[in-house]
């Protein structure tokens, strides 16, 4: 035995603020137990703000908001008017519709919300005017809007007709001095100076950003008029075409069964309660459980949907690239090693056929209550 | 079908091969003049404005044009002033939403609605006119669709995945015809102010997203590089298969996937 002080290398430790680990000699029993672990911290660790001084002018995004939440394409369009905001140019983010989380990582400063403005409803001169007026008001240097079918990529072409401004559409690229687009559906590069409206094609943007934003609710100075009978069209309400028609690559819920799944009646009675277009593994499909084209995955459909829920998956790779783009993904599955658990937002372990009927029966009774208390 | 009180017009454009760059029909063009031809049969007017004439026009012979009128147009700045004074009296105008040569921006639909003073509704997946009543089917991402009801005069653009089967015949495209038109605008309806000068260049690289600078520490990158990404979510294992239903209902409720 040597008399030279051995130190125990996984002895406790202490996290500095800046979540890196130290040992403290000699101090251990300071240790507090409930400290946060490392990867805790990590994960926790605030971001900065980026830096301000007092902000003379604005730079602006303008989205609309699913279900609540800013979606990546919009946030796109967020961390685009972040990222060329000088320190003395403030960002706003008009957010239509409403907003339920956190703005604070789009990189936003001032986040102006209009609720009653969201996609669900037919009213573009209404909300061209609101977004007009905030323009105005903030005297907005650039205009930043998701190029996208639907809400966003109609109301930035009618902001651009409005405003006679210098517009930009299906932006590719850009930096602080220029923009370039797909020329001739993208065979040339077509670059021009910065213009003040931008519409970005999903992917322009990288929307992690190494800051937050203060993120601070402004409200509307000005209230968005009242629905005046004035406008020519009048939206008499969305027609969903119910999940079996949606064709999958498009549809928003989508219910897939794989191997874990023997009873084709009750997962598709699931489906339907659910209003889910359904969909299937390669194995459930190589099996006949399920058509061809129903197969999601690499040698089968990508899809697109807001709600994944796979039944009996594993979720080998080719699977998981088929469903990159899902927001919601939930598992059932009785493997908790499954690589599908490490991509789910939410997983249940258990048998397929047990939880299907359970979630069958809750849905059932769910929609007979609103049925019941819907007629009285 | 074709006894018609009103007048429909659609406006289409030359398009481009996406593999050789040879000039054909515009296929959201066709699709448009497939509604056109659905609404007002024979009686729909088609109409070009560019050049005087191209061969590629005589694709919409083949898809059932009859005639085509090609509106002459100096330079692409003149298409909605042009567009605007040849199709004052059009109660419904049809276009494609973008075209395959150029910028593509999908704006002359709106520009037109406001050199006209008219609605203008995108994505139309179908529209049927009743005496001076329009109901149109709109496009929605994620399988949806809108009904949207109005009058005429109205300007639609078509959405390209609207089902409509085009069919060729080669017998149209000899028995039909390409109309020079000259018109003159009226300098009020100028509207060209909002396009910036493309520069135009080969495609040489893909596009670079735009990203924040970052300034990180050394132990930060070092993080960045052998940190894995925390992965995976809640994951429910004990409990009954109620409480595990009822966990997966509340989070679809939580994130207002479902509605009841």
């Amino acid at each position: 035995m040597s008399d030279i002080r051995r130190l125990d290398p996984r002895r406790t430790y202490q996290l500095n603020p800046g979540g890196i680990r130290r040992i403290v000699l000699g101090d251990v029993a300071t240790v507090d137990s409930g400290a946060p672990t490392f990867r805790q911290a990590q994960q926790s660790k605030q971001k900065p703000f980026r830096v301000r001084t007092a902000t003379d002018r604005w730079l602006m995004a303008v989205a609309h908001a699913n279900r609540g939440k800013l979606d990546s394409h919009a946030r796109q369009a967020i961390a685009a008017a972040a990222i060329l905001a000088a320190p003395s140019e403030g960002v706003v983010a008009i957010v239509l519709g409403e907003l339920t989380e956190d703005a604070a990582s789009t990189g936003a400063d001032h986040v102006i919300v209009l609720p009653d403005l969201d996609a669900a409803a037919y009213q573009p001169e209404r909300v061209l005017a609101a977004v007009r007026d905030q323009i105005e008001m903030y005297n907005a240097k650039h205009v930043f809007i998701p190029d996208r079918i639907g809400s966003d990529g109609d109301l930035g072409r009618r902001l651009i007709v409005a405003m006679r401004a210098p517009s930009a559409t299906g932006v590719v690229e850009l930096n602080a001095k220029s923009v370039s687009i797909a020329w001739s559906r993208g065979s040339e590069r077509g670059v021009a100076a910065l213009p003040r409206i931008v519409m970005l094609e999903a992917g322009a943007v990288d929307a992690n950003l190494p800051f937050a934003g203060a993120a601070e609710r402004v409200e509307s100075a000005s209230r968005p008029g009242a629905d005046d009978n004035k406008a020519a069209f009048r939206d008499l309400g969305i027609e969903s075409t119910g999940g079996k028609q949606i064709p999958l690559e498009e549809a928003d819920f989508v219910v897939a069964a794989g191997n874990g799944v023997f009873n084709i009646a009750t997962f598709k009675a699931l489906a339907s309660a659910l209003g889910a277009t359904v969909g299937a593994s390669r194995v459930a499909v190589d099996d006949g459980r399920f058509a061809r084209d129903q197969q999601v995955g690499a040698s089968g459909k990508t899809v697109q949907a807001t709600a994944y829920i796979a039944i009996g998956i594993s979720g080998a790779v080719q699977h998981l690239q088929g469903i990159k783009e899902c927001r919601h993904v939930i598992a059932v599955n009785r493997d908790v090693s499954a690589p599908i658990v490490k991509r789910a937002d939410l997983t249940i372990i258990g048998d397929a056929e047990e939880v299907m009927q359970a979630v069958l029966a809750q849905v059932k009774a769910t929609v007979d209550l609103r049925n019941k208390t819907g007629g009285a | 079908m074709s006894k018609t009180s009103f007048t429909v017009a659609v406006l289409v454009s030359v398009g481009r091969n996406p593999v050789s760059g040879a000039g054909r029909a515009c296929r959201g063009d066709a699709v448009a003049m497939a509604l056109g031809r659905k609404i007002a049969g024979d009686a729909l007017r088609v109409v070009h404005a560019g050049v005087p004439y191209d061969a590629a026009l005589n694709d919409y012979l083949a898809h059932g044009a009859g005639t085509v009128e090609a509106v002459a147009c100096g330079s692409p700045d003149d298409i909605v002033p042009v567009l605007a004074t040849a199709l004052e009296n059009v109660d419904l105008i049809l276009t494609g939403s973008r075209t395959e040569y150029g910028n593509g921006s999908g704006l002359v639909p709106y520009a037109l609605a406001a050199a006209l003073d008219r609605s203008v509704i995108a994505n139309v997946l179908d529209a049927g006119v009743d005496g001076n009543d329009v109901r149109i089917t709109q496009f929605l991402p994620k399988g949806q669709r809108r009904l949207i009801a109005g009058h005429l005069p109205a300007i639609l653009s078509v959405h390209p995945r609207a089902p409509f089967h085009l069919t060729y015949a080669h017998a149209r495209r000899q028995s039909g015809r390409i109309v020079p038109v000259t018109v003159t605008p009226a300098a009020a309806n100028n509207f060209g102010s909002t396009a910036p000068d493309w520069v135009i260049s080969p495609q040489t690289h893909q596009p670079i997203p735009l990203k924040a600078d970052v300034k990180m520490t050394a132990h930060e990158r070092l993080q960045s590089a052998i940190a894995q990404e925390a992965k995976g979510g809640l994951v429910v294992i004990e409990g009954s298969c109620v409480d595990k239903a009822q966990v997966m209902v509340a989070y679809l409720r939580d994130n207002q996937l479902i509605d009841f």
